[in-house]
C-alpha cells in the first residue's frame, strides 16, 4: 500500500512541473531535443525511439503547496491543512501538470551522405491540466459567507483546463551552412477529452446597507461556463463502460482533431557562440466530438420572504426564481481551443576545445568540439492569463566522448532554487538519458513544490566513422 | 578501453536513477476526513408597513398574509443542514403596541411552530429591538425543514385610532443562518 502512495505521490509530485524542459532544451545529443526545437542541431543517419521508453516525462508544479502541506502523516487535522493551504494560495497561484509518453518515433537523413537534411516523425500521448487555485469559490465553500460581509467573491478565480490528446508529427530540419540550421514540425492533435472552463466571471456578494428595507443585500451575479469534449457520455446513468480505456480509444482513433506547427533556427554567431530560438506547439484543435457546453449566466438579488398585507398577492417562490435567473443551460456548440504555445530561446558560449582523441579514435578525419558550454535559456508559455516565465542559466559537460551531462539553475514562478540535472550517454548505437529538475527537493520529494523528469532511450545511427 | 568507458557510462546513469528520492511519509487517506463546515448568512423576511395603511378605529386588529418557504425543496442543502438560526429585528415608530407571529406552516397549511415576538408602542424615542436569537436543532429543526410557507400575523393591540395622517412605520427585518456539514 506504501508503495502505491510513493509511486502516487511521484506520479502527482512530477506532475507539478510546468511545461518547462530545460533540461532537454538544445541537448543535442539526444534526439528528443528536436521536439522543444525542431531547429536544433541534432546529426544522425536514422534513429528510432525505443518503443513506448523514448521519452517518458511528467512534470507536476504548483506555486503555493507541495503533496506534504496537504497529505503529511503528522496528526494535523485534514480540514485544517485544506485551510491553510487555501488562505496562503492567491487566486494567481496556479497548478500545472504535463505528462508526454511517446509511443514510436524515428529520424533518417535524407539526400546522400554529404547532406545535412533529416526528417523525423513520431507519436506521443499528452496529458496536460492546468488550474489557477480558486481561491474565492473555496473560501466560501470552506467558511460560507458570514465572516465576509462586505466581500464579493470572485466567480471569475475558476479558470482551469484538461485535455488528454495524441500527437502525430512528422518534421524536417536542414543545416544550411555551418551556421545556420532551421527546422520546423507539423502536428496533427487527436484529442480524446478535453474540459474548458477558462471564461469564467461574476460574483457572490453579501453586504449591508444602510437604507434598504432587508438586512443583507445579496446578489449572485454569474457568468460560468463548462465546455468538453469527449467526456459528456461518462457522466450518463447509461454509461457502463470504461473510461480510461473509451478515452484513450478516442484519444488515439476517434479524437478531435487539430493542427500545430513547430519552428526553430540555431544559429552560429561564432564558432563557439551559438543562438537558438523556437515556438512550439503553436496550433488549436476543433472540439467536435461528444461535445457539451454548460453554462449558469444570470444575475440573481436574493431578499427573501416579504409578506404583503394588503392582499395583492404575487406568489414568490425562491427556489424557482433562482433558477429562472440564473439557468441552467446546455448547448451543443463546437469550439476551439488553443494548444499552450511554448517559446524557448538561448545562447550558449563553448570552451575548452577537444578533439576526440581520448578514445583511440586514431583514424584520422576528426572533427574538434568543445567540452564544455555555458548559457542562458528563457522559456514562456501561454496560460489563460498572463505567460508563464521561466529563465534558466546552464552548463554542459562532455565527460567523455559519448556521455554528457547538464545542469540547470531555473527561476520560474514556482522555484527559485530550481536546480536541474541530466545525462544522456551512448553506449554503441543506444542512447540513454535522464533528466531529472529541482533536485535539491529530492531529499524529500513530497514536500517538493515541482518536480519534473524525463528518461528515454533511442538507438542512434551515426556514419560509420571509417 | 571502449568497453570500460561504456560500463563507467551505463554505472553512471544506472547511479543517476538509483538516486532518487526519499519523501515523508503521506496520507492520502485523509482526503476521506475532508469535512467542510460552512456558515451562510441570508436575508430571511422583512415588511414595512407605514401606519396609514392600518386605518382603525383603535379596537384590536390582525394584518394577515402568507408567503411560500420554499428553501428545502433543494435536497442538497436541507440534507447538510445541522443548524439554523434565525435572528429577528423589529423598528415600531406607531403609537401602538404590536404582536408579530411567524408561523411555520407545511403544505397542509398546518402550522409546525409559532415565532411571537410582543413589539412595545412608539413614546417618542428609538424603538428598535433585536430579539434573542431562534436557533433551530435536532426536533426543532427537523420541523423547520419540513416548512414551505410562512405565514405572517400583524395583532395591532387596542390604541390611539389610526387614520390617513397617521406618522410612522412597523419594519421587520431578519436573518437566517445556515450551519451546513457536508463531507
Amino acid at each position: 500500500m506504501r508503495k502505491i502512495y510513493l509511486i502516487f505521490c511521484i506520479v502527482f509530485q512530477l506532475s507539478c512541473f510546468s511545461q518547462n524542459k530545460e533540461l532537454l532544451y538544445n541537448f543535442t545529443s539526444i534526439p528528443q531535443s528536436s521536439l522543444v526545437n525542431p531547429g536544433a542541431d541534432v546529426s544522425y543517419k536514422y534513429y528510432f525511439g525505443f518503443p513506448v521508453l523514448s521519452g517518458v516525462s511528467a512534470n507536476v508544479g504548483s506555486n503555493s503547496f507541495s503533496a506534504y502541506d496537504l497529505f503529511a502523516d503528522n496528526g494535523v487535522d485534514f480540514n485544517q491543512k485544506v485551510r491553510d493551504v487555501i488562505n496562503r494560495s492567491s487566486s494567481n497561484d496556479k497548478v500545472v501538470t504535463n505528462q508526454q509518453l511517446e509511443i514510436f518515433s524515428g529520424g533518417f537523413r535524407v539526400g546522400g551522405r554529404e547532406s545535412r537534411s533529416y526528417v523525423s516523425f513520431g507519436l506521443y500521448q499528452e496529458f496536460d491540466f492546468f488550474m489557477y487555485v480558486p481561491k474565492d469559490p473555496a473560501l466560501l465553500a470552506l467558511n460560507g459567507n458570514r465572516d465576509y460581509i462586505g466581500k464579493s467573491f470572485n466567480l471569475g478565480d475558476i479558470s482551469a483546463k484538461a485535455e488528454v490528446l495524441s500527437v502525430f508529427h512528422v518534421g524536417y530540419h536542414k543545416k544550411v551552412s555551418d551556421k545556420f540550421v532551421f527546422g520546423g514540425r507539423a502536428k496533427i492533435y487527436s484529442s480524446g477529452a478535453n474540459a474548458t472552463s477558462t471564461k469564467n466571471s461574476g460574483y457572490i456578494y453579501t453586504g449591508q446597507n444602510a437604507g434598504t428595507p432587508n438586512l443583507y443585500n445579496q446578489i449572485i451575479s454569474s457568468n460560468l461556463e463548462l465546455k468538453t469534449s469527449g467526456i459528456s457520455k461518462f457522466t450518463k446513468d447509461e454509461y457502463e463502460g470504461n473510461v480510461v480505456r473509451d478515452i484513450a480509444h478516442n484519444t488515439f482513433f476517434n479524437g478531435s482533431l487539430g493542427l500545430g506547427l513547430d519552428a526553430g533556427i540555431t544559429y552560429y554567431i561564432k564558432e563557439n557562440l551559438q543562438l537558438t530560438a523556437s515556438i512550439v506547439d503553436l496550433g488549436f484543435i476543433s472540439q467536435t466530438k461528444d461535445i457539451e457546453t454548460r453554462t449558469y449566466k444570470g444575475t440573481y438579488q436574493y431578499n427573501g420572504v416579504n409578506p404583503d398585507f394588503m392582499g395583492t398577492d404575487n406568489p414568490e417562490n425562491v427556489f424557482d426564481e433562482f433558477k429562472e435567473a440564473i439557468p441552467e443551460e446546455t448547448l451543443y456548440n463546437k469550439y476551439t481551443t488553443w494548444r499552450p504555445t511554448k517559446f524557448y530561446s538561448s545562447i550558449q558560449y563553448s570552451f575548452g576545445e577537444a578533439r576526440p582523441d581520448d578514445e583511440c579514435n586514431c583514424r584520422g578525419q576528426v572533427e574538434k568540439y568543445y567540452k564544455n558550454a555555458v548559457g542562458a535559456q528563457l522559456f514562456a508559455m501561454t496560460t489563460p492569463r498572463e505567460p508563464l516565465v521561466a529563465l534558466t542559466a546552464f552548463y554542459r559537460r562532455n565527460i567523455f566522448r559519448k556521455l554528457d551531462v547538464k545542469a540547470t539553475y531555473t527561476f520560474d514562478t514556482f522555484s527559485n532554487k530550481n536546480i536541474g540535472l541530466g545525462l544522456a550517454g551512448t553506449i554503441g548505437s543506444v542512447n540513454l538519458y535522464a533528466l531529472v529538475n529541482n533536485i535539491l527537493e529530492y531529499k524529500d520529494l513530497s514536500k517538493a513544490r515541482s518536480a519534473a523528469f524525463q528518461i528515454g532511450i533511442n538507438f542512434v545511427f551515426q556514419d560509420r566513422e571509417d | 578501453m571502449k568497453s570500460n568507458s561504456s560500463r563507467k557510462i551505463s554505472s553512471i546513469i544506472l547511479l543517476a536513477f538509483l538516486f532518487f528520492s526519499c519523501s515523508s511519509d503521506l496520507d492520502f487517506d485523509q482526503v476521506k476526513d475532508l469535512k467542510l463546515e460552512p456558515v451562510f448568512v441570508a436575508n430571511l423576511a422583512y415588511f414595512d408597513i407605514p401606519a396609514n395603511q392600518l386605518i382603525d378605529d383603535g379596537g384590536t386588529h390582525i394584518a394577515f398574509d402568507t408567503r411560500s418557504f420554499d428553501v428545502f425543496k433543494d435536497s442538497f442543502f436541507t440534507n447538510r443542514l445541522k443548524k439554523a438560526e434565525f435572528n429577528f429585528e423589529i423598528e415600531n415608530n406607531i403609537d401602538r403596541t404590536f404582536i408579530v407571529n411567524l408561523l411555520l406552516m407545511n403544505d397542509d397549511n398546518q402550522i409546525l411552530q409559532t415565532i411571537s415576538y410582543t413589539v412595545p408602542a412608539y413614546q417618542g424615542t428609538t424603538n428598535v429591538i433585536k430579539y434573542p436569537t431562534e436557533v433551530f436543532e435536532n426536533e426543532r429543526l427537523n420541523l423547520l425543514k419540513q416548512t414551505t410557507k410562512i405565514g405572517f400575523v400583524v395583532i395591532i393591540a387596542a390604541g390611539p385610532p389610526l387614520n390617513n395622517e397617521s406618522l410612522g412605520n412597523l419594519k421587520l427585518r431578519s436573518s437566517a443562518t445556515a450551519y451546513l456539514v457536508i463531507e
